[in-house]
């Protein structure tokens, strides 16, 4: 669904709507940017955290942000980790935290996060949902969350949808 | 220089011995491939005596339309190996690799026989044996670049997959694979260059040489051959990965392997 939104995937019938507008409608590049859609496979490339800034920033022709804004963007996905950190050292959680820190920086209008917290414990993905959806009030940056997560979904989200064979 | 001695049967024959040779390594050494070694030896002998009649047949009877048909008979044969080892890939980009392949083998063939050589293109004894080892390289220089590519596509995905969400265009998610596997398929050709003449004599050089060129001017022949094949290695890898990775995305810059 999140990728029918994002315009990664094609739909057979139906219509899925952005804005007004049907999603097939808008340039699939330019609505891939303003609808971020952060996928649960976390990839990061070989190197350090600055290193997968850069990179990921590089694809996208944009300058590297300077280390203050990763820094701040770190800290607000609860990745609080040196920018010299090796990626490739670090536990599945700690990449999961990274990979999106590096997803919200780029500051999309809506923001598809597909099970953000899966990897973390309890406590750290209170932390993370308590963080990010203030960040996301505050910057008026829609935050759509794919979770199985009951706790956290009635705790942060302003409107719940249950899909498939939900009982509620 | 001295005439080359033709071989009578009877000592072209006792090569075969070496085969039992090492037939009998690989049956010490448990190499499971004997019956692919027989086939390959049988089939090598086969086509090469086949090839031998027919260039006996054209050098006696030289006819623009056979080199025609004989250049076209081996860039099919080349593109049908280069498909049948990659059967994974969409059919434009099948497409895209033939015209790639066939376009750069024969443009760099009309080069070197016309232009460097400088002879005319429908003399057999310049066109067949060039085009020959212009398309067999090209045939696995392709080859490998296509095998590098297709296997980075598959080990990359999670990293395809988060830049597409990102908005990267295809193209440029695409390009490093491209990049990486034209590397590979060069390499094997560079590092040839790199002994050549100190490790080893090129085939061709050899066969001049034993055929009573001087070598000289065998040499002259090998570094034209040595440069023409790593250009069209270069060329038919470039043009395959470049044109042939447009297949695999939509107008929606969807990625459709």
């Amino acid at each position: 669904m999140l990728k029918l939104l994002s315009g990664v995937a094609s739909y057979d019938a139906g219509s899925v709507q952005y804005r007004g507008q049907e999603v097939t409608a808008y340039d699939s590049i330019a609505l891939r940017r303003e609808v971020l859609l952060c996928g649960q496979t976390v990839y990061l490339f070989d190197g350090s955290i600055r290193d997968n800034f850069r990179k990921y920033y590089a694809y996208r022709d944009l300058p590297a942000p300077e280390d203050a804004v990763i820094r701040d963007i770190l800290t607000l996905c609860v990745a609080n980790f040196p920018l010299d950190a090796m990626c490739a050292s670090m536990s599945g959680g700690e990449r999961q935290r990274i990979y999106t820190a590096i997803y919200l920086s780029f500051m999309p209008r809506v923001l598809l996060l597909d099970e953000p917290t899966s990897a973390l414990d309890a406590k750290t993905a209170l932390a993370f949902f308590e963080s990010i959806t203030g960040f996301c009030r505050k910057k008026k940056i829609t935050l759509i969350v794919v979770s199985h997560d009951k706790i956290l979904t009635e705790r942060f989200a302003d409107a719940v949808i249950v899909l498939g064979s939900g009982r509620e | 220089m001295s005439d080359i001695i033709v071989l009578n049967i009877w000592q072209f024959s006792s090569v075969y011995l070496l085969l039992l040779v090492v037939l009998a390594v690989m049956k010490k050494c448990n190499v499971n491939q004997t019956k692919l070694f027989i086939v390959a030896s049988v089939r090598m002998t086969a086509q090469l005596v086949l090839a031998g009649l027919i260039l006996t047949y054209i050098f006696e009877n030289p006819h623009p339309l056979f080199i025609i048909a004989y250049l076209m008979m081996m860039s099919g044969f080349a593109i049908y190996i280069v498909l049948s080892r990659n059967r994974k890939l969409n059919s434009r980009f099948k497409g895209v690799v033939a015209v790639s392949l066939g376009g750069t083998g024969l443009t760099i063939i009309i080069f070197l026989i016309s232009i460097v050589v400088g002879v005319d293109f429908f003399n057999p004894q310049y066109t067949i044996p060039i085009s020959g080892m212009i398309m067999g390289n090209a045939m696995t220089g392709v080859s490998l670049g296509l095998k590098t590519f297709t296997e980075k596509i598959q080990s990359q995905g999670d990293r395809i997959d988060s830049l597409i969400h990102l908005g990267v265009r295809p193209q440029k998610i695409l390009t490093p694979f491209v990049n990486e596997s034209l590397e590979t398929a060069l390499l094997p050709t560079i590092n040839s260059m790199l002994g050549m003449g100190i490790i080893s004599l090129p085939g061709m050089m050899t066969g001049q040489i034993l055929s009573g060129t001087l070598p000289s001017t065998a040499i002259l022949y090998q570094i034209a051959i040595i440069i023409a094949i790593t250009t069209v290695t270069c060329l038919a890898v470039f043009c395959s990965l470049f044109f042939g990775c447009r297949t695999l995305f939509n107008e929606r810059s969807q990625i459709v392997l």
